[in-house]
């Protein structure tokens, strides 16, 4: 019957994502094992492998093969950014930082093993995705390995995660916070590394740089539309459903999109997004584009 | 090389390639958009009175393999930025809790905990960027290049300086030991290789370098802690936190100075078989007799 047929030709996302999350997960568990000191490394597994949905991964693994690369080309870039995103969410979680003592429905990493080793295991995921992505890749030149390293580490520091998480921290409680500042606090803080995830797949599975900077745009526009996602869930789900503290940007006077452009607003700046970045795919392979669209369309509606 | 180490003037060597690596840190650590990580970053890499140790002996340990100069400088500054990182994070309040560091406040006094934490998560990928994007590709062949990488990671990593600091915070068996050779050894072996690695040094004499680089390293530590022992200048406070951190602190002066002779011998032996290089290797050996008499200072010019 037609039906029957329809679904049989259309990809499966759902199935795409169980597979490679459970993939990346067992090379994650693999790449960082318990060594001495032993309470550093389970820190560091802790957060690694708490169970997040390895969108960066995946990204980065769709990348690479849509470009007709192999994803075992792009295994360890694809672990190296997602112990990124871990370090990431440890330090933000500080005291210092954002406070936080819930992450992915868990104690964050400093209520388990002191704000010392939450700071010490953050360091130590961070020059270890750069040790891992040098030592691990198997099958790309060198060069393309090293173009890999210089943009990893430029979606880390000053022109990324750094500098939105700066930024951020400087608009918290402030009423002046326009459109603009808003924009740069994402772009950085969550678009820089998932642009890192879907270039440095695209740069090791072989893709030419017309092909790099295509898929470059892409993901800035999705990792935007994350956080746009992201601000709209905070304001109309519970905590129980996001499995993190919900209403907290409105309780720590956060600005974030609904704020500043009202939730009907909000909710078509995503669909525009969105479209944007499908755009930006549309010269390549109509069967390879598959996993990366259906995840535009995740993050574009996902739950929590 | 006795007769080749009078001719050698390590002061003036030292002081030069302070001044020439002073200033490619502050080309490559500019103020942008936002101005107060920039800063607070600066504040740490550009300290006044830095030593810059680690950057002189990789540059050193490259020449000495027919290596040009400039072929190591982007990683000579990267060992200098992840080294300020690592520092400014060890200061931390949830750490050993200092408030000064290179005799000026320690980062976070000034520029706030939060700040000094992302001063230090910027400037480890900085340095990965900066050898990537400022190491000439017609001197250094990019397999090499990613094995610098790796070594600086594994260095500051897990097993490495983080190790280091950990233990130093939460103790253990023999923990003397382990702190010294983690804090401080393996900066020292790191620049050591790594400079090796961008000359072409063999397998063989990288092995060398890390055997001296780690040698010299604690070695400078443990006649630090003989010398402000015997000056005896520290408070009573600072005094009891850094006992069971130090040779001095655990074994005392005597043994402290016999632990340093050792590790003298030690890094003079790795050296054998590199005369070869001639002239070359000189720095190096000087490199240990600095360490172990501290027979100038350095100039704290920038």
């Amino acid at each position: 019957d037609q039906k029957a047929l329809d679904s049989s030709t259309v990809f499966n996302f759902r199935s795409y994502m169980v597979e490679k999350a459970t993939i990346v997960n067992k090379a994650l568990d693999d790449a960082v094992s318990v060594k001495n000191p032993p309470m550093i490394h389970q820190a560091m597994r802790y957060s690694l492998l708490a169970g997040g949905k390895r969108v960066r991964p995946m990204l980065c693994i769709a990348a690479c093969e849509l470009v007709g690369g192999h994803q075992s080309q792009a295994m360890p870039a694809a672990c190296a950014v997602e112990m990124i995103h871990t370090m990431s969410l440890i330090h933000d979680d500080l005291p210092c930082m954002d406070n936080d003592d819930l992450r992915r429905g868990k104690p964050t990493n400093h209520k388990v093993f002191g704000e010392d080793v939450a700071v010490l295991s953050g360091d130590s995921l961070l020059a270890f995705a750069f040790e891992y992505i040098v030592t691990a890749t198997k099958g790309v030149s060198p060069s393309r390995v090293l173009s890999a390293v210089g943009e990893l580490a430029k979606s880390i520091g000053t022109e990324g995660l750094v500098a939105g998480q700066v930024v951020d921290l400087a608009s918290t409680g402030k009423t002046n916070i326009g459109l603009d500042q808003l924009e740069f606090i994402h772009i950085h803080k969550t678009a820089a590394l998932l642009e890192a995830s879907v270039v440095l797949g695209a740069i090791l599975g072989g893709g030419t740089q017309e092909e790099v900077e295509k898929l470059r745009r892409f993901a800035r526009g999705i990792g935007l539309l994350f956080q746009v996602v992201d601000d709209i869930l905070d304001v109309t789900k519970s905590s129980e459903e996001l499995g993190k503290t919900a209403g907290k940007d409105l309780v720590t006077d956060k600005v974030t999109y609904p704020k500043l452009m009202g939730l009907e607003k909000a909710r078509h700046f995503a669909e525009k997004l969105k479209e944007d970045a499908k755009f930006q795919l549309s010269e390549f392979d109509n069967d390879k584009v598959a996993p990366l669209i259906a995840l535009a369309d995740y993050i574009a509606h996902r739950e929590n | 090389p006795s007769t080749l180490a009078t001719q050698f003037d390590l002061k003036t060597y030292w002081t030069a390639l302070i001044k020439e690596i002073n200033q490619k840190l502050d080309e490559a650590v500019p103020v942008q958009y936002p101005h107060q990580i920039y800063e607070a970053m600066r504040y740490s890499v550009l300290a006044k009175g830095a030593k810059r140790a680690p950057p002189v002996m990789c540059v050193a340990a490259c020449e000495l393999f027919g290596g040009n100069r400039l072929a190591a400088f982007p990683t000579a500054c990267a060992l200098e930025m992840v080294h300020a990182a690592s520092l400014i994070h060890d200061d931390l309040p949830c750490m050993d809790d200092d408030p000064s560091r290179r005799g000026q406040p320690s980062n976070h006094t000034v520029f706030g905990v939060d700040m000094a934490i992302l001063a230090g998560d910027a400037l480890f990928p900085l340095g990965f960027r900066h050898i990537v994007s400022h190491t000439p590709t017609d001197l250094v062949p990019e397999t090499r290049l990613l094995k610098v990488i790796a070594e600086i990671a594994r260095a500051v990593g897990s097993t490495g300086m983080a190790a280091g600091q950990f233990i130093d915070l939460e103790g253990g068996p023999n923990a003397v030991d382990f702190i010294q050779e983690k804090k401080f050894g393996e900066m020292g072996e790191c620049s050591a290789v790594c400079g090796g690695l961008l000359g072409g040094a063999s397998d063989e004499e990288l092995q060398k370098l890390r055997t001296y680089g780690r040698a010299v390293g604690v070695l400078h530590q443990v006649v630090s802690d003989v010398l402000e022992a015997k000056m005896d200048t520290q408070d009573e406070d600072e005094g009891k936190k850094k006992k069971g951190k130090s040779y001095v602190g655990v074994y005392g002066v005597e043994k402290a100075i016999e632990v340093a002779e050792d590790l003298k011998a030690q890094a003079k032996k790795a050296l054998d078989g590199l005369e070869k290089y001639g002239d070359k290797v000189v720095p190096l050996y000087s490199f240990v007799d600095y360490a172990a008499d501290r027979g100038f200072t350095i100039d704290q010019e920038v």
